[in-house]
């Protein structure tokens, strides 16, 4: 399908000099793309690596916590762990990957709560709750890189997505539209050189004959 | 022995009350059972069931077991011609309900459904008001004096750990002073072998999470036969001389297992056991005295071991852990 334009030279250089545009574009996004497919797979695999290392922590420390739950009574345990000791400042700053802001948390934790985040007196609490809080302290860092992972990921997973539209629509409707259009004025200018030159031999037969008589 | 009468008619109905205690072969079907609903069955034909009537589903077994707590401190301080001795025991949910008020009051929000009702010995309104106007002048003089400290140290900083610690001190001094009151050698070398174990067990955790002496010393109960000192010098010490220290006493056994299989596995579960069982086992003494007051405490202290025995094995049938996991948890019976 070609665009609805007048078939006119100035409109055939204006449409010359966007295909050379959209060609030039489309060369761009689809480096753009194959960067932006590099990092994602790139923070697709550190993501799952990390995942899989954080989950594994975190199931080992619920099933301390659960033994912890099975040697303390139901109230022993929610006071002991009612009030958290540990504070943690989360400040959140802006990192560039190819142009798409991705969120990067920094955590800072006070040291002496970092080494102590047991919140609880030790007389009538199981020494297994201290490793599944222990664990889960630890891990914090980790849950923190996990998080700016997964929210890049998924903002690269959307850029990726709409660059891809974009050359895509580039590739298979704009520039053919383009050459067609471009085509199709040309032939028609073409058709309409050839149209006036047969005018004239016809005129000038028609002179020349007029002469003759 | 003058008023050595005086217990008869308690210890008489105690006696047939340990008849009705979970035996060893119902715990060992317990154990067996498939899941967490025939386990219950099996709880069905104790004298649990009187509790089970409104259960919902297995997951409020913790209902059951609260339920059953309450009626024992309650028919216990009944039948108790000596009151303060059933005190003693109940000061722990005086102390919990006083840590969770606190904590309560500086998260600014409302936990009351972890207060514990009925069995403590200082009623909940007085301790709601204390800890809500910060006059603690209603209160015992230890227990005061520790809720003093953690609201004059709160204004400057809030740190929750403090509110566990000073008042389990608090606790265990406030029991030796009524001890030595008491004059019962049975009741104060339970507390001492008590606050001993749980004491090593102490220093062994803080070595593992590697924090310095100073909080060590916050963390000991007071008045065990080892005395602090000890312990604080054993902080910095490799496992193996902790061993050495603790091979030739009274505990000799429980450490010895306890920290060999802590040192391969990392896990206190074995010492907490045989903790446990020690403890059982010395209070099982108490059956051949029919004379004084310790049938009643060791009935007490079997109902709790017991308990805790259901709910392991509760937790470990919801969950679904294997056979084995349970029973490495499972403590002695009294019976």
């Amino acid at each position: 399908m070609e665009i609805r334009a007048k078939p006119t030279r100035m409109e055939l250089n204006r449409l010359k000099g966007r295909l050379k545009m959209a060609k030039r574009g489309h060369k761009l996004l689809k480096d753009k793309r194959d960067e932006l497919m590099r990092k994602f797979l790139e923070l697709i695999k550190e993501n799952k690596a990390l995942r899989e290392q954080v989950e594994a922590q975190l199931s080992s420390s619920f099933a301390n916590f659960l033994l912890a739950s099975a040697v303390m009574s139901g109230e022993t345990l929610e006071e002991a762990i009612m009030y958290p000791k540990a504070t943690v400042n989360v400040d959140v700053e802006m990192q560039n990957i190819m142009s798409i802001h991705v969120p990067k948390l920094i955590v800072t934790q006070r040291e002496e709560e970092r080494k102590n985040a047991t919140p609880y007196g030790f007389a009538n609490t199981s020494g297994e709750l201290d490793s599944s809080i222990a664990t889960l302290a630890g891990i914090l860092p980790q849950l923190m890189r996990l998080a700016e992972l997964e929210k890049a990921v998924f903002l690269l997973a959307d850029e990726i997505d709409k660059t891809r539209r974009r050359v895509n629509a580039l590739e298979h409707i704009m520039i053919p539209q383009l050459e067609a259009t471009i085509k199709f004025i040309s032939m028609k200018l073409d058709e309409n050189e050839r149209s006036a030159l047969t005018r004239l031999m016809k005129i000038k037969d028609i002179v020349r004959g007029d002469e003759s008589a | 022995m003058p008023n050595s009468d005086r217990y008869l008619y308690a210890v008489g109905r105690i006696s047939v009350m340990e008849t009705r205690l979970v035996d060893s072969s119902k715990i060992e079907r317990m154990v067996e059972a498939k899941d967490a609903e025939e386990a219950l069955k099996v709880l069905a034909e104790t004298e649990y069931a009187g509790h089970m009537a409104d259960l919902g589903s297995v997951y409020e077994y913790e209902k059951i077991l609260e339920a059953e707590l309450r009626r024992v401190y309650l028919e216990v301080r009944k039948m108790m011609p000596s009151p303060e001795i059933i005190s003693l025991f109940a000061r722990k949910f005086d102390y919990h309900n006083l840590k969770v008020l606190i904590k309560a009051k500086y998260l600014q929000e409302n936990r009351n459904e972890l207060l514990v009702k009925d069995v403590g010995n200082i009623d909940l309104d007085v301790l709601m008001r204390a800890v809500s106007d910060e006059d603690f002048s209603d209160l015992p003089p230890l227990m005061r004096e520790a809720a003093e400290e953690i609201t004059e140290a709160f204004r400057l900083e809030v740190d929750p750990q403090l509110v566990d610690l000073r008042l389990d001190q608090a606790m265990y001094a406030e029991i030796f002073a009524d001890l030595k009151a008491l004059k019962i050698p049975f009741l104060t070398g339970y507390f001492t072998r008590f606050t001993d174990l749980t004491n090593i067990k102490t220093l062994l955790r803080i070595k593992r999470l590697g924090l310095d002496r100073r909080f060590l010393a916050q963390a000991l109960l007071p008045a065990g036969e080892i005395e602090a000192e000890r312990l604080l010098e054993q902080l910095d010490e490799p496992l193996e001389l902790i061993l050495d220290g603790l091979a030739h006493g009274p505990y000799a056994k429980v450490v010895e297992d306890g920290i060999l299989t802590y040192q391969k596995t990392d896990t206190l579960t074995r010492y907490e056991k045989l903790a446990d069982d020690y403890l059982i086992d010395y209070i099982k003494q108490a059956k051949h005295n029919k004379f004084g007051p310790e049938p009643i405490v060791g009935y007490l202290l079997a109902k709790e071991n017991e308990i805790k025995i259901i709910r392991i094995i509760m937790v470990g049938k919801i969950n679904q852990l294997p056979v084995e996991e349970i029973k490495e948890r499972l403590r002695d019976v009294y019976v």
